[in-house]
């Protein structure tokens, strides 16, 4: 027997609704998608549609055409049974030609979220201000797509975002009222701070699936090297990128590797030259800061990327951690195989145990 | 305004607890137990007079090893099944058992068992009590602090023994940022700290960040194997052979001298934070097959002790290297180094975390307190006295949702920030379906396996239709104590519904209320 299934579709901003109203629906009515699951004619499929303001509308809708794909999923077309008159109410909304939330129409779509239910009338008169103040907040945050409920453009980067949520927390978190003993407006301001909350994470998970951000607990910045773009890189030599994947890394297959011909210095081998005179002058430290900082423009040099670890291991030397040295070694090795200064530093280090300083700096001069 | 009742602030250890306030003129101020001393022993006999906390509990250590808890804190709002509860079955001189719904309880010899929920919760009226004598007036309302990884069920659970206790918690508050706010990181300049909180059982890294009064914790590692007690541990391992060596004794299975051992071992310890050598001394620490008693005495050398916990120490450097990796940190990027807990005081630890960071700690004149100074400042905070303050907290594990045979489906992600809220359609799938039952999972693998189960819960008095027609929309809420709260609604109309508990880990309502009335009624 057909079992019903529900399908959740999300919206995250306006555009995505009118598009799907506007080009996915066919006469208004027919969807074709997707799912996840087997499905046959004939199956009911409830559609939960979540708007940017975070409404749902339930959708239902009979499968009527419905052919398997690859791995349990199938491709259906599904006619919804939605009114006109809804259609109509999202589409309004969609281009803003009502303001969500004071048109009592709108107000009468199935939608969870209904306001609070405290009153403002029985709160003194300077916490009624406030109480109001909130809620109408609250009320025009409810109908904002989540860039708006953050007050940012929607192509904004993570500083902007992450800038413009600390500012609405700390108008809104529920702790700046907590001294007032007022549930009505703790619950206000909690309502408004998780509306706050979402939508910077929303925004937050939406940049780091584009490579644009990086997340670490609460924090939100930006990836490092993402500004240097990574089509600029010429060489394929397919040695693993060292930092966060961003979506120019899921390119097929590099640009064929421009062949090394004469002419102006390639790839990292300014940087290198210049890590090595530092080497040669026994100064590991600046020399692995200059190669951590070439590694973010040729992040695919293998030459630059051993010597990053050589640099790194003469700096375990001079702090008398060998193991950690020699293990840096082993690393620099395993991804360029021809660096002979790690080869000759770890045959030393065998042979003689704690290298003498000068000994290694000679290696690169 | 009505005058606000009373508020305190409880560092609730593993190990050992203390209870902060804000003095009349504004300062925090650690209240001393009836002993004199500034922490409490979490520590809880029950004696066949009735149950005896802190420092007189001690004594059970010594008489009725099995009626004597001790650390439960590891054990809150645990599953019997979890690897660290396993180990700790194995190593703890009391029993513990499974309770019906897999939660970890305590089988005290007497056939009885309790929560520990029960146990934390006499704790914490202890500490209330002392607060009580403080102030002379009643106290019901506390901030209480809890690890930054404490999962829903063990916030839950710490809220419940509070609850017992007779105690509204107004927040509970993760131990790394109530250090940096005790330490008074929100009057200073914007840092990156790093918090090492090395207890009496635990050790715990994080990276703070306070920025412009807001404070966020990045990352949070830690041992939860590795402490203060370890290092007693050891020194009596190395005493009990000396003791073989110079008396010809094996006192290796006297319970009684290993504890008087102990005892001194820890004695010792805490001398030699300042010194080079100390003298421990024990009178009749064991007794002869003849009846005579046996003296040990001998002088211990700090570095004699630096040895033995060699192996421990090197310990310490996997967390903060783990907790610095994970925030994409080097050494150079963290600004202050902040050492909590009682063991910090050990010139060793202060000197390998050093040279692990590459960078002084900082000095702070209280360790064991520093937490529970700033859970009273967080009192401040919520009161008002303390302006332009924010913490911010995450989800510490991701929440699924799972509907009869489905796979686990996430709803809210780990690492989202709290207060935070999502929502799940669920429909019926049979005509006049009456309930919908659906499970509640901590963790985001599809697999249910893999996640801990939170509970079991349905959603009752659905009106009646075909199947497919009823909709129903679960809401989630983490609230700011990171603790989960559940609605659900009827889709079309709005209207709300009634949910069921069926399974639900931790204890339930009505227990706890029972058992807050019970206590309320106890004799003191």
């Amino acid at each position: 027997m057909a079992t019903a299934r529900t399908l959740h579709v999300r919206c995250s901003t306006w555009e995505q609704v009118e598009v799907f109203t506007t080009r996915k629906l066919r006469k208004g009515k027919l969807l074709s998608m997707k799912v996840p699951f087997e499905a046959k004619v004939g199956t009911p499929v409830t559609l939960g549609l979540e708007l940017p303001n975070q409404l749902v509308i339930a959708i239902d809708g009979i499968v009527q055409r419905a052919s398997p794909v690859e791995n349990d999923r199938t491709w259906i077309e599904l006619e919804l049974s939605m009114s006109d008159e809804v259609m109509l109410r999202i589409k309004a909304m969609a281009s803003h030609e009502v303001e969500p939330g004071t048109d009592p129409q709108i107000q009468s779509i199935p939608a969870v979220r209904k306001s609070t239910v405290q009153q403002a009338d029985d709160l003194p008169a300077d916490e009624r201000e406030l109480f109001q103040h909130l809620s109408g907040e609250l009320r025009r945050l409810r109908a904002a797509a989540v860039h708006d409920v953050l007050g940012v453009p929607a192509n904004a980067g993570p500083e902007l975002i992450r800038t413009s949520w600390k500012n609405l927390i700390r108008r809104h978190h529920p702790d700046l009222v907590a001294r007032r003993g007022a549930p009505a407006i703790t619950h206000l301001a909690e309502e408004l701070t998780i509306l706050s909350n979402r939508a910077y994470d929303r925004l937050r998970a939406a940049l780091v699936a584009e490579g644009r951000g990086v997340i670490v607990g609460p924090t939100l910045s930006t990836p490092p090297g993402w500004l240097v773009g990574f089509e600029d890189i010429s060489s394929g030599d397919g040695s693993p990128a060292p930092r966060v994947p961003t979506k120019f890394e899921r390119a097929e297959s590099p640009a064929p590797a421009a062949t090394p011909s004469a002419g102006p210095l390639q790839g990292g081998e300014a940087f290198e030259t210049r890590a090595r005179a530092m080497l040669g002058q026994g100064d590991a430290n600046a020399a692995r800061e200059v190669l951590a900082a070439a590694l973010v423009i040729y992040p695919r040099s293998k030459s630059l990327r051993s010597m990053y670890y050589v640099a790194t291991a003469l700096v375990a030397v001079q702090d008398g951690e060998m193991m950690l040295a020699t293990s840096q070694l082993e690393t620099a090795l395993a991804h360029h195989e021809q660096c002979n200064e790690a080869a000759a530093m770890l045959e030393y280090i065998r042979k003689h145990g704690t290298p003498k300083a000068d000994d290694m700096r000679r290696l690169f001069l | 305004m009505t005058k606000k009742e009373r508020a305190v602030g409880i560092d609730l250890g593993t190990t050992n607890s203390v209870v902060a306030v804000i003095d009349r003129d504004g300062a925090p101020r650690i209240l001393t137990t009836e002993e004199g001393s500034t922490t409490m022993p979490s520590l809880v006999w029950y004696s066949p007079d009735g149950p005896v906390v802190g420092e007189r509990a001690r004594e059970g250590l010594d008489q009725s090893p099995d009626m004597t808890v001790f650390g439960a804190k590891r054990l809150l709002g645990r599953r019997f099944d979890h690897p660290e509860i396993r180990k700790l079955a194995r190593i703890l001189p009391y029993e513990l058992t499974e309770a019906p719904n897999g939660d970890t309880w305590i089988q005290l010899s007497a056939g009885r068992a309790i929560s520990p929920e029960e146990v934390s919760a006499l704790i914490l009226r202890e500490l209330k009590r002392t607060a009580e004598r403080f102030f002379g007036e009643p106290v019901t309302r506390a901030v209480i602090t809890i690890p930054a990884w404490y999962d829903a069920a063990q916030r839950q659970a710490t809220k419940d023994a509070a609850q017992i206790a007779g105690l509204t918690v107004l927040r509970l508050l993760s131990e790394p940022t109530a250090a940096a706010l005790g330490h008074g990181a929100h009057r200073g300049a914007d840092r990156r700290y790093l918090v090492c909180d090395l207890g009496g059982g635990t050790f715990d890294v994080a990276a703070v960040d306070v920025d412009a009064g807001v404070f966020e914790v990045l990352a949070t590692t830690g041992d939860p194997f590795l402490g203060g007690d370890d290092v007693d541990r050891v020194v009596v391992e190395n005493l009990v052979r000396d003791v073989r060596a110079a008396r010809g004794i094996d006192i290796s299975t006297d319970a009684i001298a290993i504890e008087r051992l102990r005892l001194a071992a820890q004695r010792t310890k805490h001398e030699l934070s300042d010194r080079q050598q100390a003298k421990l001394a024990i009178a009749e620490l064991a007794q002869l097959p003849s009846g005579k008693g046996v003296d040990y005495a001998r002088n211990v050398r700090r570095e004699e002790v630096e040895t033995w916990a060699a192996p421990l120490i090197k310990r310490l450097e996997a967390p903060v290297r783990e907790a610095l990796r994970r925030c994409a940190r080097r050494n150079e990027d963290v600004e202050e180094i902040l050492l909590v807990g009682g063991s910090t005081r050990m010139p060793i630890v202060r000197r390998e975390l050093a040279r692990i960071v590459g960078r002084e700690p900082s000095v702070i004149p209280n360790p064991e307190e520093v937490v529970a100074v700033g859970a009273a400042l967080e009192v401040a905070r919520l009161d008002g006295t303390i302006e332009g303050v924010l913490l911010i907290d995450v989800a510490a594990r991701g929440l699924s949702m799972s509907t009869q045979d489905s796979e686990c489906e996430m709803v809210i992600a780990q690492s989202a920030i709290v207060p935070t809220r999502e929502h799940r359609l669920l429909a019926t799938r049979q005509n006049d379906q009456p309930r919908i039952e659906f499970d509640l999972w901590e963790g985001e693998s599809p697999d249910p396996a893999r996640n801990r189960h939170l509970g079991r819960y349905a959603v009752v008095d659905l009106p009646l239709a075909p199947a497919g027609d009823v909709l129903v929309l679960v809401e989630v809420t983490i609230d700011t104590d990171g603790v989960v709260r559940l609605g659900a609604a009827e889709l079309v109309s709005g209207e709300r519904l009634t949910l069921e508990q069926i399974f639900h880990a931790g204890l339930t309502r009505a227990e706890v209320t029972r058992l807050a009335r019970q206590m309320l009624e106890a004799p003191a």
